[in-house]
This record gives C-alpha cells, structure tokens and sequence, in this order.
C-alpha cells in the first residue's frame, strides 16, 4: 500500500471512536520485560490513563515482533496497529484527545525538548546498562530476554539483539562510556527535569502532558526495578520532587488497578 | 586375430537378436593376416581384464563395486550389456563427464584365447564446477551464484553451495552428499540453509535458517528418507496491513522435528506418465528432541495412471495430510497446509481456500484435495513425434477441502467436516512438459462449491510448477 492510501485509512479510522476492546500489547511482565522496554510501556499506560482512555494489557512473549516498528509498547485499536509512545499521541490525538491541546506553542517547544531529552539521556542509560554493562547483561539481561526460547535460540536471539543494541551505542558515541559517565549524564538529566518541575504538581503546571507520562514511565521504573546495584535509583532518588511526582501519578492513575496484576510495584511502602 | 571393437555403445539394441550387426563389423577386419573370422556371439567368453584409463581422484574400490558384475559375463552380448550397465552405473554416480567403453580380445602371455578385455576411458569432472545466473520476478531481482564440487574426496561424494543474493532476499544452502559405495541409492546428506520466503496470501514472510541430516535408503520396491531437520524460524508480516492473526504469529520458534517419507514410484517419468503408480507417504514428528513446536503431521499423495483410447491417458489423483498439535500449544501457520491454486484446486487463486483472516489465508489442520484428468495429444496432432509431443490437452475435475479441527470432536465430526462445503472445480486446457522435471499449464476453470472467503480464479488460468494434483 502506497504511503499516501495508508495515511488515507489512518484518517478513516481515526474518526472512529475508541472501541471497548482497545488493547495494548507488551512483553511478559514477570520472567521477560526489560528496563527500557517497562519504562517504555509504563509511559505508554500512563498517557492512555490520563487521556481516561480504557486499555486492556495483553502480555505476549512475542510482542516485540508483532509490533509494526519492532519496539514494544503496539496498541491495537479498531483494526489499526500503532507502536510506540510518539506515533500513539499522534493516534490518540487524531481521534479527539489529547494533553498537551492547553499549551502555547512555546511551552509545546519546551514539552518536546525535554521528551527528546528523556529519550536521549534516560532511555539510552538504561539500555547502556542493560546491554553494555557485563555484569548485569550476564545476570539480568540474557537470560530475560531468551527467557521464552528453547536453547539455542535463547541466546542466539540475546546476543543478536546485544550486537545491535552496542552498534547504535557505538554510533551514537557512547559506545566508550564508563558507567560512572553515564551515571553522571543520569544526575544532569534529572537534575533538569528537577529544576522544570519544581513545586508544580506536573511539568505544566495543574494538567499532566504526554512529557509528564514519559517521565513517571521511566523514572518509576528505574525506581522500582532491582538490578544488581542500586546506582541507578540512587541519583533518582536524590530528587526528592521527582520522587513525590511519580508517586503522585502513581496513586492518582494507578490506584484503581493496582489490584490487578498490571501495575505491581509501589512507591507507597 | 579376430577384434571386436565396440566403441560407444548408446543407443544399446534391447533384443539380443540386434546383436547380428556385429557379425558384419567383424568382416570389416578381415584384412588382417592370417584372419579367421570368429562368430563370438554364442562363444563363451572370459573377461580378464578390465582397464580404466583418465582416473585421477576417483578411489578404485568405489569403482571396483559398479563395475564388477561385467567379470561375471559369459558370452559377447553379456559382456556388451554389462559393461554398457556398468557404464550407465558410472554415470549416474555423477563424477564423470564422460565415460566410454573398449571391448578388445585379451593380449599377453597370459592371453586366454577367448579372453577379453576391457577399457573404461573416463573423464573425470573438475574439482570445482560453478554456475552464474540472475532471475527477476515477483517485483524482485537476484543473482544466484553455485559452486560444485564432485568427487570431493573420491568416493562420490559431492558438496554443493548455493548463494542467492536479491534485492529484497538472500538465501543460501551448503550440502553434503555422500552415497554408500555400490550402492548409489543409499547416501547420507547434511545440509545448511537459510531460506527467506514471502507468501503474500497470508502476508507472512518467513525466514528459515536450519540443518538437517538425512538417510536414504530402498527397501525391495519402495524409496525411505529418515531426517532429522531443525530449523530456527523467524514470521514477520509482509506489510503494516497484515491482519492481527498474522501478525500474532510473528516472532521466532524453534522446529526440530524427524521425519519419515516412503516413496513407490511405478512410473516411467514424473511429468505426463503414460502408465504407472506413486505413492508418497510422509510423516513428522516435532518437539520431542528439542525446539518448541510440537506436532504430528502426516500426509500422502497418490497418483494412478492408465493408458486409453487414442493414445490418452487417464490419471487420478489424491492429496491429504493432517496436522496434530500436541500438547497445548496451538499450531503454527508455518506448519499447516494450504490448498487452492493452478497446481492443486484449479479455478481457485494460490493458497486461498479455507481459513482466512481478513483476506489473508491462515491454512488448516486437515484436507483432501483430488483430481481426475483425461490427456490426449493435441487435436488434429500438430508437430507429432517432435515438438507437439510435448503438449497435450487435458480435461480436469478437482475437488478439495481445507479446515481446522477441534480435537475434542472425535473423527466422525472430523470426516463430516471434510466432506461438508467442498470446492471442486472442472475445465479444460493444454500442458506442456519441461524436461522431466516441471510443466506448465493454461487452464480454462470453472469453480464451484466457493465458500466466503476464497478467492477464485474463473476463467484463464496459467501454472506452472513441479507437483501437480
């Protein structure tokens, strides 16, 4: 199909209302899922929770393959497949909702430099600490990912997807970084995003954004994930009103479903 | 001294009584001193020698065993038939370009005075043969690059890498083929692939990476092949608008699976016998020595064929298979079978009978598909006992079922689900044999029992394949 008929039936089902049976697919939440790729569909809840739009959590051990672009979260809604957090604010907005609509275009500027920001600090730390560092690729990383492959394959798709991961680390230049570096460009990312929020209760003031989802998604998740050293939640922590910001979204949007087994890990403890 | 020389023996007379020719070839030596013609036709003769000449790498004892049998001749046309079986089994072996055959009366001190001997004069193929060529099709262009290498290690056995590189693809094979010696149709092979298929009626692709090890063997008159085959899989859809069944199916699996497949083969050719029977039965089991698939599937194929009237040919055909799952897993869209298509149900589009999902085919767990057809020679026999008897038009009636089992049912629900919604499909049109190993057809069909769902082809319908129901 030609990129013009596709963007065509994009808009057609765009204009249909959210279905009941909209469903959001992601990896197994137990024995699979991986740092980057929970904070990602965290991200990804949070946003469709505070756009009030009901989805249900499909686990699949193959949800990466199954999505369109290969990254997980996919949302399948109506017979239309879109992945990831980006193209799914655009999906969501075409069909009448959408968070950031009250911003001017300087502060939707502002919205988007810090989303590029997350993406570009926290996303690629923890995939520099998933696949980069050895100790945890060893412990954690391996046998998670191959976690739903019988042997060979479960490594043979490990190291696969390593390869890959340390290839775009290498071109994106943090392929020399030593993890304290990366720790470093940790603290500054959330240093930034620490002095933004400041004593609002979201990024922009009194409504939450898809900047906001964004960064409890990865941020709760770095938080509540055990890994093999605690260096990580440590420069989180340090910020103690990105703490309570998580924390607020979790009570506020996840409350309800706590109960199920979508949403375990708590801040309130 | 009387000399038969027997110089390339194609085409060998199959009556023994043909043989009088060489009465008269020995009065052509008549020339010679001290001459007397001897009539060797119903002598006893004695091979006593048997030379080769143009040997490098081949290993004697591989020799030794296809061309023994020619000591046992008693008498010239013995000889002549079996050094030219001899020759035949040398051939087929595949190590030589050329093989030729000298039968000369025995010289020497230890010459018996009906003593003969004779020479094999062979040429060895090249250590590496290679082969070049590009293909275009289906909106993709590829070069394919093959490299031989015969008589690797002198015994017959043969490696063979394939590499195909395309715009979209690349696939490539490495085989190891090695017969047991004096007897070629026992052989062991290993083979290393990767293969990529598309499938654009399921909007499935499919990349294959795998080994397998096979054994062949006959017994009395029947061909078996055991094999072990495991194979990494990787399923993508083919575009963004496959539909969620498809794209459900994406991700990697592990196959490893022995089959079994017995072969009876009565037929002189594979394309447009005359007469003769084929029975193909296969049968896999995956999942008990690794891999996570797991399933038994069966499937045979039968063919009957008998001359008719008028030089016509009558041949029936029948198809089936089934698909077991086993334990709770269901089964894979790489495993199932599909039907429909110029080579099985004609009328019908490829693959595109039974089971669908948004218009892309998800194949069943069962089916049946059979065929009856009527060949004759072209009307009024154009270009006979030449180019025209490669065509012959045909009338054709097909039938066939494809579905999905519950196994909770029982096999009467089973049968009854088989035989309920048949597609069937009749028409007529002209074949044409490719060598002996593929043909093609065009096809005027008229499909019947359509279900929703399928895809139909009503009308012109062209196909060209290998197997054909």
């Amino acid at each position: 199909m030609s990129l013009a008929a596709e963007a065509f039936v994009t808009q057609i089902a765009a204009a249909e209302p959210w279905p009941e049976n909209a469903a959001l697919y992601q990896p197994l939440k137990e024995e699979q899922i991986l740092l980057s790729d929970n904070a990602a569909c965290l991200a990804v809840q949070a946003f469709l929770q505070m756009c009030s739009l009901p989805v249900q959590v499909v686990y699949r051990a193959n949800a990466e393959y199954m999505s369109p672009s290969g990254k997980v979260p996919f949302i399948h809604v109506g017979n239309q497949v879109v992945s990831e957090l980006g193209p799914i604010v655009q999906f969501v907005k075409a069909k009448g909702h959408s968070l950031s609509d009250g911003l001017d275009e300087v502060q939707k500027a502002e919205m988007k430099a810090y989303m590029e920001l997350v993406n570009n600090m926290l996303l690629t730390a923890e995939l520099y600490l998933q696949w980069c560092d050895d100790a945890t690729v060893q412990e954690i990383t391996h046998p998670r990912y191959g976690s739903p492959y019988p042997w060979p394959l479960n490594h043979i798709l490990a190291y696969q997807k390593q390869w890959e991961v340390r290839r775009k680390m290498k071109a994106i230049g943090w392929g020399s970084k030593s993890f304290d570096q990366v720790l470093e460009d940790v603290d500054q990312c959330c240093q930034a995003l620490s002095q933004r929020l400041g004593t609002q209760p979201f990024f922009f003031n009194k409504k939450p954004t898809e900047l906001d989802a964004l960064v409890f998604g990865h941020l709760f998740t770095v938080l509540t994930t055990q890994l093999i050293s605690d260096e990580l939640s440590e420069k989180v922590k340090s910020y103690s009103n990105l703490i309570s910001f998580c924390r607020r979204i979790e009570q506020h949007y996840f409350e309800g479903r706590a109960k199920d087994s979508t949403f375990r890990p708590s801040l309130i403890s | 001294m009387g000399t038969v020389h027997a110089r390339s023996l194609e085409p060998l007379p199959k009556s023994g009584s043909d043989f009088g020719a060489l009465g008269e070839e020995s009065e052509l030596i008549e020339v010679e001193p001290e001459a007397k013609q001897e009539l060797l036709e119903n002598k006893d003769v004695v091979v006593q020698h048997v030379h080769f000449d143009g040997l490098g790498r081949t290993k004697d004892d591989i020799i030794m065993y296809e061309i023994c049998d020619v000591f046992k001749a008693k008498n010239l046309i013995d000889v002549m038939r079996k050094s030219h079986e001899a020759r035949e089994k040398l051939l087929r072996l595949g190590i030589f370009r050329q093989v030729e055959v000298l039968i000369d009366t025995c010289q020497g001190d230890d010459a018996l005075p009906n003593g003969l001997d004779i020479t094999f004069e062979v040429t060895e193929l090249r250590r590496l043969t290679g082969s070049y060529n590009t293909m275009v099709g289906n909106n993709e262009g590829s070069m394919v690059l093959g490299l031989k290498l015969p008589n690797i290690f002198g015994r017959a056995e043969k490696v063979t890498f394939q590499f195909s590189y395309g715009t979209k693809e690349t696939s490539y094979g490495l085989s190891f083929f090695k017969p047991q010696p004096g007897h070629f149709e026992r052989n062991v092979s290993l083979n290393l692939y990767k293969v990529t298929g598309q499938f654009p009626w399921s909007s499935l692709r499919e990349t294959d990476r795998g080994i397998s090890t096979e054994i062949n063997f006959p017994i009395w008159k029947t061909n078996h092949t055991l094999k072990w085959e495991g194979v990494w899989r990787e399923l993508g859809c083919l575009a963004r608008t496959a539909s969620f069944s498809v794209r459900e199916e994406s991700g990697h699996s592990l196959k490893s699976s022995v089959s079994h497949a017995m072969v009876v083969d009565s037929r002189k050719s594979s394309i447009l016998p005359r007469k003769g029977a084929l029975l193909k039965i296969n049968q896999e089991l995956a999942g008990y020595t690794g891999g996570d698939v797991s399933f038994l599937k069966e499937d045979f194929e039968l063919q009957l064929n008998r001359p008719f009237l008028w030089d016509s040919v009558f041949s029936a055909s029948f198809w089936g298979g089934m698909l077991v799952p086993i334990r709770d897993k269901p089964s894979s869209i790489a495993d199932r079978f599909y039907l429909g298509g110029p080579t099985s149900v004609r009328g019908f589009n490829m693959y595109s009978i039974g089971p669908q999902s948004e218009g892309d085919y998800l194949g069943g767990e069962a089916y049946w598909a059979g065929g009856l057809h009527l060949y004759t020679p072209l009307p009024f026999r154009p270009g006979r006992g030449g180019f025209g008897d490669l065509f012959r038009t045909h009338f054709f009636l097909n039938a066939g079922n494809l579905c999905n089992l519950n196994y909770g049912e029982g096999p009467k629900a089973h049968i009854r689900r088989l035989a309920e919604c048949i597609r069937w499909s009749y028409g007529a049109g002209i074949v044409l044999r490719l060598g002996n190993i593929a043909r093609l057809e065009l096809n005027y069909c008229i499909p019947m029992g359509v279900q929703s769902g399928d895809r139909i082809c009503d009308g012109i319908q062209f196909g060209a394949g290998i197997r054909f129901l």
